[in-house]
């Protein structure tokens, strides 16, 4: 038996990974707000407005979004849009909180936003259509499409990567220059939760290598230590309960958009919506452990708007 | 006056074609066509009849669809095949690229015939009961035939041939080219242009996903049958037209009293330059007399006249026109006994549905024999598909794949559903929308919930959580019925199938990393349409209900 796209082995290197990343300490390799860095990230937590306003209100409490998107920049936005379901199902990415987002990142000069997933449902029209991403992101100026052909994928070595070794990642994330990741908060029937880290698997060709791995909870966080977006806008707006994460399942409105440049602080304090404490979901953990960034919360700050 | 007839009839020819050709592209998910994309299929009176004589019921929509051509055939003899066939007209463009001209010195033509007793041997295959069943069983018809109208119908097979081997080809060549000349896919060099993908979007539209070029069985096949029919227009043109078509035959023999003729009149020389340029081989060695069922009205013969001697006429006076078949006995009976034949062979085949005796023979042979949702019960659908290849051409997954050895002989050809090329995605009901005979009848998207395909099934020897003792849910989690549960043993999740729940859409196995097969496959043992929908959503009710769900439709 053959996994699809199986990775090589090269269990010497997973020592030498491991403990190049205890050397390390886990405080430097948290950057964006380097300010401040040192006394842990800030994510913010933005509640009581509707999508667009929530959207806004965590992107400006993080310093605006021309803090992130420079002129003339190009933006690649990583909702989810992987599956054959309808927006109010909540296994896809809220379409207004992603317009929201190219509208800012256009407002604040970028030459152009791509908007971008490899589904996991098929075909790509139909699951652009139910979702109702590409309407919303069009209109709002963003180019959308799938990658849906290993052509649109380039081999990245993971250099910390302790179950996964390589990856095929998309070119588009590759060369853009400010990647905003925007995945919506579920429960996910494998990992527990997904927020995140979980939702960057979109952005890999041979998922399988994942699942394949000696661990997936530790492949989701190896690939963080290696592809790291510039800003995480977590949709919790309506939250997947049950069934996750195609659905249908039970949902909640929570109502609330949290954002940071700190993929595992962000996550980590979504993890709260649904009751649990971030240690306990595995890939967050790992996270903490290969030093992708802050799991405590104690050591998060969080701005509430 | 008659070379502008002839100008008139070639534009009508490649205007019917381009339509043909647009209806085709058109036939695309999301499917928004204010005319139905199986038009030309529909309209054909051949398939019409092969439907409703096999299936013993009338069908109405098809029913009014196919009068136009009859009456227009009643009135005018063969103009549709002269003037509107895409299959003729194709023909007539590859003899014109190819400069293919009939070798064969003129005369009688020796096969023209061959095509009647093919017509008769197709209605025999629709009239002769291949499956009985008692009328216990519910809403199904006593006898069906087994129709072998889908072997040589013109707009089935050009149809079939523009999906199986036109669509892909074309695809191919389009992402192959945006490849090697840019050095970026097609979706990249859109991106980068947006005014080019703007431009492009019709063509997008009708190539679906370049991205994913479709990819067909039976290609090389269905590629040989129609240049073969191209390649014998080298003895005769327009052999198929001339020889075997039987729609052709048909539409002839009811030409027969056509009022309207061509009358050659007294400035005759007898040049025969009209008889060389007829390619149909329809005027007589005597320049002045023509067969009538021959004649597909294409205006040549009056367009090349020097003398200007050929009239289209009305009425019955004077007699150029033979509209005796002259049928020979012996060879009508001969056809008879090949159309029984052509019902019995496969039926006696192994593999074939025949008898209860039979019934564990079927299963096992016919292991993956997924038809699309909606699909008629078995006996049914093979008689009533005609093998267009439509409902192939409009899935938006490519999962529809054409049977080359699923439900036996009978079956060569039609749908069925490949879960390892993609899945039947559930919010999609195309397939049922664009059937010209309602093989695969109309369905809703809620409808899928209950229409059952076949059912899932783990193989625990190789699946990577039974086998390997590592977490993968990949099935669990992109099943779109939820019909896959994890049960934990030893602290692990595995995947289990809930039989009552899962319709056989395949979404496990398209996904399962396990390569090459997966390690969850759909098999027809769960294949429930013989039950009627009625039934079939009651048996989904109650699995529902047995598992506390709090709506049996979840809603989707």
């Amino acid at each position: 038996m053959r996994m699809r796209d199986g990775l090589t082995r090269r269990d010497f290197l997973r020592h030498a990974a491991a403990a190049g990343v205890a050397a390390a300490g886990f405080g430097g390799l948290v950057d964006g707000l380097s300010a401040e860095a040192a006394a842990g990230p800030t994510i913010a937590v933005a509640s009581k407005h509707d999508p667009v306003g929530l959207v806004r209100a965590s992107v400006q409490a993080l310093g605006g979004m021309g803090k992130f998107v420079k002129k003339g920049a190009v933006v690649l936005v990583k909702p989810n849009i992987g599956w054959a379901r309808r927006p109010e199902q909540a296994a896809t990415t809220n379409p207004e909180v992603v317009a929201e987002i190219v509208r800012l990142c256009k407002q604040a000069g970028a030459r152009e936003v791509r908007v971008m997933d490899h589904p996991v449902d098929r075909p790509d029209a139909v699951v652009l259509k139910m979702t109702g991403i590409q309407r919303a992101a069009e209109d709002a100026g963003a180019r959308v499409s799938m990658a849906s052909s290993p052509a649109l994928y380039e081999s990245v070595k993971i250099r910390k990567g302790r179950a996964l070794k390589s990856a095929e990642v998309m070119r588009d994330l590759r060369r853009a220059d400010v990647v905003i990741n925007v995945p919506i908060a579920k429960v996910h029937g494998q990992t527990g939760l997904t927020f995140g880290l979980k939702n960057m698997m979109g952005t890999v060709w041979d998922r399988g290598a994942f699942h394949g791995s000696e661990s997936l909870d530790q492949a989701i966080a190896d690939y963080a230590t290696e592809i790291r977006p510039d800003l995480v806008i977590v949709d919790a707006i309506r939250i997947l309960l049950t069934n996750g994460p195609k659905g249908p399942g039970k949902t909640a409105d929570k109502g609330i958009v949290v954002a940071g440049t700190d993929p595992l602080a962000v996550d980590a304090y979504a993890a709260t919506l649904f009751g649990w404490k971030p240690e306990k979901v595995g890939h967050l953990k790992a996270a903490h452990q290969a030093g992708v960034g802050e799991i405590d919360l104690g050591r998060i700050t969080i701005k509430h708007v | 006056m008659y070379r502008r007839l002839r100008a008139l009839r070639r534009v009508t020819q490649i205007v019917f074609l381009a339509g043909f050709l647009l209806l085709f592209a058109f036939a695309a998910y999301p499917l928004r066509s204010p005319i139905p994309v199986d038009l030309y299929l529909r309209a054909d009176p051949l398939l019409a009849l092969s439907a409703m004589v096999s299936l013993r019921r009338l069908l109405f929509p098809l029913f009014w669809y196919a009068v136009p051509v009859v009456v227009l055939s009643l009135l005018l003899g063969r103009v549709f095949c002269g003037w509107v066939c895409p299959m003729g007209t194709s023909i007539d463009v590859m003899e014109r690229v190819f400069r293919i001209r009939g070798r064969r010195p003129q005369g009688e033509p020796r096969w023209r015939r061959v095509k009647l007793y093919l017509l008769i041997a197709l209605l025999v295959t629709m009239v002769v009961p291949a499956a009985h069943r008692s009328p216990a069983e519910t809403g199904l018809t006593e006898s069906v035939g087994l129709s072998a109208v889908y072997l040589l119908d013109p707009l089935a097979l050009l149809t079939r041939t523009a999906t199986w081997v036109g669509l892909p080809v074309v695809q191919w060549v389009v992402s192959m080219t945006s490849d090697t000349v840019t050095g970026w896919s097609y979706s990249d060099l859109a991106g980068k242009h947006p005014m080019l993908d703007r431009a492009l979007a019709p063509v997008q539209l009708g190539l679906s996903v370049v991205a994913r070029p479709a990819s067909f069985r039976l290609v090389l096949l269905t590629f040989l049958v129609f240049a073969g029919i191209v390649a014998l227009g080298r003895y005769e043109r327009r052999f198929w037209c001339r020889n075997v078509c039987p729609l052709g035959a048909l539409l002839g023999w009811l030409g027969r009293l056509s009022p309207v003729r061509l009358a050659v009149g007294e400035r005759c020389n007898e040049c025969m330059r009209c008889v060389a340029e007829c390619k149909m081989g329809a005027i007589t060695d005597d320049p002045k007399r023509y067969r009538g069922p021959e004649c597909i009205e294409c205006m040549s013969c009056a367009a090349v006249c020097p003398q200007g001697a050929i009239a289209l006429t009305t009425g019955y006076d004077g007699v150029a026109r033979e509209d005796e078949m002259r049928l020979d006995r012996r060879r009508v009976l001969g056809a008879m006994a090949a159309g029984v034949a052509a019902v019995a062979l496969p039926k006696v085949s192994l593999g074939s549905k025949r008898s209860d005796a039979t019934e564990r023979v079927l299963k096992i042979s016919s292991l993956r024999l997924m038809r699309p949702p909606g699909a008629l019960a078995e006996d049914e659908f093979v008689t009533a598909c005609v093998r267009c290849g439509e409902c192939m051409k409009v899935c938006p997954t490519n999962t529809l794949q054409p049977a080359v050895g699923e439900g036996g002989l009978e079956a060569l050809g039609t749908p069925v559903v490949v879960p390892r090329v993609g899945p039947c995605t559930q919010p999609c009901n195309l397939c049922g929308r664009v059937c010209p005979t309602g093989a695969i009848a109309p369905f809703s998207v809620e409808e899928k919930s209950h229409l059952y395909l076949g059912t899932a099934r783990v193989n625990r020897s190789e699946c990577i959580a039974w086998a390997q003792e590592k977490e993968c849910l990949i099935c669990d989690e992109a099943c779109s019925y939820d019909a896959i549960v994890q049960k934990a043993i030893e602290g692990l999740g595995r995947p289990v199938v809930d039989e009552r729940i899962c319709v056989g859409c395949g979404m496990c196995e398209w996904v399962c990393p396990v390569e090459p097969l997966g390690a969850i496959r759909v098999d027809s043992s769960g294949d429930r349409r013989h039950l009627g929908r009625d039934r079939q959503r009651l048996l989904r009710e109650e699995g529902g209900q047995d598992r506390g769900d709090e709506s049996p439709y979840p809603d989707l």
